[in-house]
């Protein structure tokens, strides 16, 4: 009778739920309870600190400039064909999940790996988004010039468009299987293709998931590169200069940004020894996702609404405790406040994200090496690692465990306290919170931390 | 061909590709020549590629290669090359009977093997049986010799926990102790270890006197550890899952210095991981049981370093890659015995293609003896055609200095019980 031994629940891939209980039979022996104490301290003090001291003027800074060398129709073309040659090795080649070049690309190089260099270089999706060059071929070819009126959706489809997608990484079967994904990709790629075909390529920017979702990570990068016509220009700031430039966030918006952060929680929560006791499965004999496939979908949609109404009830609560008075209709006052200040939790998303999936990168990330070492399975060396070279015994190792854990406690604290002081820029202009009235939202940030960390040290078995 | 092809060296693939296309068979390689039909073997292996099994699922799908690599360079199948097409389940059931599914429809595989957890074999046996192919699993679980899965479903690879559990308790009873004190996960994984144990340590004349069944959410041991009974002579534990290494830390926190009971367990708790690791000292002078000893022994068998070797994995039990990569030695040898009983099998009933899969069934049925050899590495075994199930040797293991040092090997016969099924009485 096989059951889960301490090292069993390596699983691979986000497709596969990233339990690593040997990795977290070590972390159970860390002290992570101070560990996460003290994060919580710190950013409370930096919220408190914020209100006494000066923030930080987030100036952005030119590096320098040049021109567009291939324009980005042609890089976008390119990359659709990429794509394409992807979606045929997924259905035609390898089935296995950690040979096949779609499912590495899709779960470990996109999903994980391009997250980390947005967060670092800017956006660097925007430039070899598959859609921008095809779509735009394709409506000069059709003399197509108008729209069909999705812009006034908002950021609604690409809201639907990453439910699906987070359900499909969390929650479904096969995420990871090379013909299922294939035909999820195709099937993506052409959807939005007909749709951007008809309202315009600019449409991308606010009703294509990906788009929205690499535009609004990549807003925190301490890097970042403008493009005008034919110029292009890099910049340097701190970390959220970009941020502060942002125009505030519409309803449709906040609901993007409340879903990924709710997304990658649940992508946490769902495979912890507490949610698996929450929902009366045995953390040692998990049974498979298909036995929790109804559960964890109304699991997601919950903690989606949780964090947007726990987010916006902190934010309600901050202006009712601003002592001077305001004008304007409340409901106009808490719009023009929520706007600006979810911005602030850009860095919670993006930071948890690059925390969660850090192991993913270093375990799934030897397997898009050893792909590119030998990519046709026929025992090259391209890349000179040997054969066997895919290895996690550092997971069990408590000196890389605790470098892990290290590194996963500075990117959850730098988020959070970057997060607190946005907060309190991105409400300084009107209807301002002042003093007291930052408490709710500096208490809420104070428990993202504390959750944060949790979720990266809490037993799993999923 | 959707699936990837492993065994067969790239050029060997090429030319069989390009014969293919030209029906020029008599160009074949010589080690293959004799065969009826150039068509490979094609064998569907049921992988853990992701999900809770993955650990496991890695190093199977490694030994499965190894063994398939030494079968093909010995010339195959009755003259005919094997192939192996490995399917992720995801460890999960549903997934399991899919994949069983595309196995036999699509793949039109010859047999199916190499599932491990249990869940996932005892979903996916009854389209195995609905679909007539052969199944053979690697799981450990009672559930084949017990008699609830079916004539198609055969685990001649790996002995079963209740034999397992069963050979360990003369030797505890007659050299650790024999009042046993019991601490378990309190589900059906500990349930069968308690089931299992607590009669056959009454067989040998000792008895157990404190049954601490822990739930399995729990992850802090401290509370429990005073219920340990100061009389107690033997401390025999199967805690699973991330809280192992806690486990291990309280409870010789519990003992301090001084004396301590002697403490057997089960490597299934720290399976892949390393028994030098910190945290676990505790653990030196106490024993384990293990399928398969991870250590190379100074009396190792004369096929251990040829399998070893084939499998890349050196004489700590770690990948020759990384040493501190350690491999789930303790079962993965049932992946490459698996393989070899279908080759024995196979000849055995003259195999020619799946119309021939009940014949294959029942010459692995008709199989007893399987002497120690390359082909069954881990030690000699007997199977049993009625029950589907294999018995063999188990190996109880010292920890000594930071490796596990065998100190015992069971004899056959103290893992034996009486037929609790007759697969051979139903029909296919």
């Amino acid at each position: 009778m096989r059951q889960l031994p301490a090292a069993a629940a390596l699983a691979l891939l986000p497709g596969a739920a990233l339990a690593h209980a040997s990795e977290r039979m070590v972390i159970l022996t860390l002290p992570t309870g101070w560990y996460i104490l003290g994060a919580a301290v710190a950013v409370a003090l930096t919220g408190a600190l914020a209100l006494l001291g000066r923030l930080p003027a987030f100036t952005a800074r030119q590096l320098w400039e040049r021109r567009v060398i291939v324009p980005r129709p042609a890089v976008s073309w390119i990359a659709a064909l990429v794509w394409a040659a992807l979606v045929v090795t997924g259905l035609l080649g390898s089935r296995d999940p950690m040979a096949n070049p779609l499912p590495l690309v899709v779960w470990t190089v996109m999903w994980v790996a391009l997250t980390l260099a947005c967060v670092i270089f800017g956006d660097l999706w925007r430039g070899i988004d598959p859609w921008t060059g095809p779509v735009r071929s394709a409506r000069r070819l059709l003399g197509r010039t108008g729209s069909i009126g999705l812009v006034r959706l908002g950021y609604l489809p690409a809201v639907l468009f990453y439910l699906a997608f987070a359900w499909f990484e969390i929650v479904s079967l096969s995420p990871a299987d090379p013909a299922v994904l294939a035909r999820v990709v195709a099937g993506y790629w052409l959807l939005v293709f007909v749709l951007a075909v008809a309202e315009g390529e600019d449409w991308l920017e606010r009703g294509e998931a990906f788009t929205v979702y690499f535009g609004f990570i990549s807003k925190i990068a301490p890097l970042w590169h403008e493009t005008q016509g034919t110029t292009v220009r890099r910049f340097c700031g701190l970390p959220g200069a970009q941020v502060l430039r942002m125009a505030p966030l519409p309803p449709t918006a906040i609901a993007f940004v409340t879903l990924v952060l709710a997304g990658v929680t649940f992508d946490g929560l769902a495979e912890t020894f507490w949610w698996l006791a929450l929902i009366g499965i045995n953390p040692l004999e998990f049974p498979g996702r298909s036995a929790v496939t109804g559960v964890n979908t109304a699991g997601l949609l919950a903690l989606w609404a949780l964090t947007g109404a726990t987010i916006l009830a902190a934010l309600a609560l901050g202006l009712r405790l601003v002592r001077i008075s305001q004008t304007g209709a409340p409901l106009a006052r808490f719009g023009a406040l929520a706007g600006p200040v979810l911005l602030s939790f850009l860095p919670i998303a993006a930071g948890y994200h690059v925390a969660h999936y850090f192991i993913a990168l270093l375990t799934q990330g030897q397997y898009v090496l050893a792909a590119l070492n030998d990519p046709l399975h026929r025992d090259w060396a391209l890349l000179g690692l040997p054969k066997h070279w895919v290895s996690f015994g550092f997971l069990s190792d408590a000196a890389s465990v605790h470098a892990i854990w290290a590194v996963q406690f500075v990117v959850i604290l730098g988020a959070h306290v970057l997060a607190v002081v946005l907060s309190m820029r991105l409400s300084d202009a009107p209807p301002r919170l002042s003093g007291w009235s930052h408490l709710p939202v500096t208490v809420l940030m104070v428990l993202y931390t504390v959750l944060g960390l949790w979720l990266l040290s809490t037993p799993t078995g999923a | 061909m959707t699936s990837r092809l492993i065994g067969l060296t790239p050029s060997r693939r090429t030319v069989l590709g390009g014969l293919a296309a030209s029906g020029a068979a008599l160009a074949l390689p010589a080690r293959f020549a004799s065969a009826q039909s150039a068509a490979p073997i094609k064998l569907g292996f049921q992988l853990h590629r992701t999900g809770i099994g993955a650990a496991y699922g890695r190093w199977y799908e490694r030994t499965a290669q190894a063994a398939l690599t030494l079968v093909n360079e010995a010339g195959g199948i009755n003259g005919r090359p094997v192939e192996i097409l490995f399917e992720d389940d995801g460890t999960d059931p549903k997934r399991g009977a899919e994949v069983m599914e595309k196995f036999a429809s699509q793949s039109n595989c010859d047999a199916v093997f190499g599932a491990l957890f249990s869940h996932v074999v005892v979903g996916t046996a009854p389209r195995a049986g609905e679909l007539k192919m052969p199944y053979l699993v690697c799981s450990e679980g009672h559930h084949v010799a017990s008699g609830k899965l079916n004539r198609w479903t055969l685990q001649p690879g790996i002995t079963d926990v209740k034999s397992q559990v069963q050979a360990m308790a003369p030797w505890i009873s007659s050299t650790l102790g024999k009042k046993v004190t019991m601490i378990f996960p309190d589900y059906a994984f500990g349930h069968d270890h308690r089931d299992a144990f607590v009669p056959a340590i009454q067989a040998a004349g000792g008895e157990v006197i404190e049954q601490i069944a822990i739930p399995p959410t729990e992850t802090s041991f401290t509370r429990y550890l005073p219920r340990i009974p100061s009389d107690t002579e033997v401390i025999y534990h199967v805690m699973v899952g991330p809280a192992v290494l806690t486990f291990v830390k309280e409870l010789g926190e519990f003992y301090g210095s001084g004396d301590r009971p002697q403490i057997f367990g089960f490597i299934d708790s720290l399976e892949a991981v390393n028994i030098a690791s910190p945290g676990l000292e505790f653990l030196e002078g106490t024993h384990f049981w293990e399928g398969h000893c991870r250590y190379l022994q100074a009396d190792a068998g004369e096929h251990e370093a040829t399998y070893r070797a084939a499998v890349g994995v050196d004489d700590t039990g770690a990948s020759v890659a990384d040493a501190k990569d350690i491999s789930t030695y303790a079962h993965m040898f049932s992946v490459w015995e698996t393989l070899f009983i279908l080759k024995a099998g196979m000849e055995a009933a003259g195999y020619q293609g799946p119309a021939d899969r009940q014949k294959l069934v029942e010459a692995i049925e008709a199989m007893t003896d399987m002497p120690y050899s390359i082909e069954h590495p881990q030690g000699a075994k007997t199977f049993n055609g009625k029950t589907h199930q294999v018995f063999g040797l188990q190996y109880i293991s010292k920890v000594e200095g930071g490796k596990l040092v065998k100190v015992h090997t069971t004899s056959p016969e103290d893992g034996m019980y009486p037929d609790e099924a007759d697969y051979t009485a139903m029909s296919f």
